[in-house]
């Protein structure tokens, strides 16, 4: 079953084309990694798709109602109050977390839940605290994020997200501001979460767990998708100059 | 000339003893002039402070720049004479004739004048703000303004702190500045003390009392400080 689908999205920022055309769409339970090189706009993707940046063209729909769509050439947003609506469908986790310094560790994971969803404080915490042991963080509830290490952080940026059930995650290098050694504790998390059947687009250039991990690999350049397909297909297989090229830049 | 210390306090207690009564009085109602138009400023200036950084950072133009514009003027031009512009502009401009007492004169002026260095900083701890802090909070579903309230402001706040208490202490010490309108403080009061006491004193007096105020108020922002360094 589709649940997200992107139509022909454009987006520039100034005269620089970042996203010429990108179609693709989504199933329900699909795991999808992007790859591609730095400024390619992966990055641009993910973000016009969350409503952090305007698209300039194309259309966005979340299991048939549209974000935003074209209309007599111009992108034509949804209300605000349905925007809001259909946000809460989707989730984000940020390279760099973007936790809130100033809540503890519980309060990161409720917040949103309580007064955006307007969930019980005794329900969400209850939540919080089953996605908390989840990561394997129940002993850190109460910390402040200061006191986390990199990958544990991050553990709770997913955590936050999945507090409000996204049906989709979008994850932009989950693992890139990371340590090595502490990138495993992440992907492990992600990996579980794909065995549980969560939806998720995850841009990343670790290319050994996307071919684990994906049903599906797109790699983009230059504002275009230029190929996707079973991960072996793309990361192995591929028969395009540009993917071997780029792969050939991972092999060591 | 005082040869010693001890010969010093020596004098203040003698000075204090003969002069007592008649000092307490102005001194009292001075102290208690300085309080309030100290707290009357914070308690205005502190939110109008915000709101014309808010103002300033306002995407329409024409609301950015004349709140720019009015910033600028507000510290480009003395504090003693927008005191004076408040209390005369009234009649001289208007005709109209006791608008407002002084001490009322004095709080406008001092509210304004303090909000226009209150909104430099509240904005400079704004913009100091990652934009991820933004985004993820937009991601979440919360709405402008719950962003603006539940994640910005609080973290603001910290940043902000010290740079107000040196703000802060300067209101303190501006307070003086009320007697070019005639109205009480315990300058004025060491003044009119001293030339009929022969003695400097009474401004040994005055400068203790302000400096036993700055000396609570830096006190409070440290204690602030650490009741907020329980996030980093
Ligand atoms: N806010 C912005 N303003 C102007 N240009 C931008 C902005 N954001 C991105 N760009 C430009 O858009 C292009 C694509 O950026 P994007 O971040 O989407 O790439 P990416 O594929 O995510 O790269 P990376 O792998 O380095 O994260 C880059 O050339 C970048 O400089
Ligand atoms: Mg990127």
């Amino acid at each position: 079953m589709e649940l997200l689908r992107v139509e022909h999205l454009k987006k520039s920022f100034g005269a620089e084309l970042v996203l010429s055309d990108i179609s693709l769409a989504v199933n329900k339970s699909e795991v999808i990694s992007i790859i591609g090189p730095s400024g390619s706009g992966k990055s641009t993707l993910l973000r016009c798709i969350t409503l952090l940046e305007k698209a300039d063209g194309g259309a966005v729909s979340i299991d048939g109602d549209y974000l935003f769509h074209e209309q007599a050439g111009r992108v034509v947003y949804a209300k605000k109050s349905e925007l809001r609506r259909l946000r809460l469908r989707t989730g984000l986790v940020f390279q760099n977390f973007n936790l809130f310094p100033h809540f503890s560790v519980l309060r990161n994971l409720t917040e949103a839940q309580i007064h955006v969803l307007g969930v019980s404080p005794d329900a969400a915490r209850e939540t919080a605290m089953e996605l908390l042991s989840k990561m394997g963080l129940t002993d850190k509830a109460n910390a402040y994020p200061y006191s986390l290490s990199g990958g544990q952080c991050q553990r709770v940026a997913i955590a936050r997200a999945l507090a409000l059930r996204p049906e989709i995650l979008f994850f932009d290098e989950p693992t890139s501001a990371l340590d090595p050694e502490l990138t495993f504790e992440v992907l492990r998390v992600i990996r579980q979460l794909a065995e549980e059947h969560m939806t998720m687009v995850i841009v990343t250039h670790e290319m050994a767990f996307a071919r684990d991990v994906s049903d599906r690999v797109i790699f983009m350049d230059e504002g275009v998708i230029i190929e996707q397909g079973k991960p072996e297909d793309v990361l192995i297989n591929s028969k395009n100059e540009r993917v071997r090229a780029f792969l050939g830049n991972f092999k060591s | 000339m005082f040869e010693t210390l001890p010969e010093l306090f020596n004098n203040i207690s003698v000075f204090t003893a003969k002069w007592w009564g008649m000092l307490a009085g102005p001194f009292g109602s001075g102290i208690a002039t300085s309080l309030k138009v100290f707290g009357l400023t914070l308690l205005f200036a502190l939110p109008l402070g915000l709101i014309v950084a808010l103002g300033e950072m306002a995407k329409f133009r024409l609301i950015s720049a004349p709140v720019k514009f009015f910033v600028m003027v507000m510290r480009g031009t003395p504090l003693m004479l927008q005191l004076l512009f408040v209390y005369f502009a009234p009649f001289y401009i208007f005709g109209i004739r006791g608008a407002y007492s002084r001490f009322v004169a004095v709080i406008i002026a001092f509210t304004l004048n303090y909000a226009a260095y209150f909104a430099e900083i509240y904005r400079g701890g704004i913009q100091s703000m990652p934009r991820g802090q933004y985004e993820a909070g937009a991601v979440l579903g919360f709405t402008q303004v719950q962003v603006f309230l539940k994640i910005i402001l609080p973290q603001v706040i910290k940043r902000v702190l010290p740079p107000f208490s040196n703000e802060v202490i300067t209101l303190v010490k501006d307070t003086a500045l009320v007697q070019i309108l005639g109205v009480s403080d315990p300058l004025r009061a060491a003044q009119n003390a001293a030339s009929f006491t022969f003695s400097v004193v009474p401004f040994m007096f005055s400068a203790v009392v302000y400096f036993i105020l700055c000396f609570i108020i830096e006190r409070l922002f440290n204690l602030g400080e650490k009741r907020l360094s329980y996030y980093r």
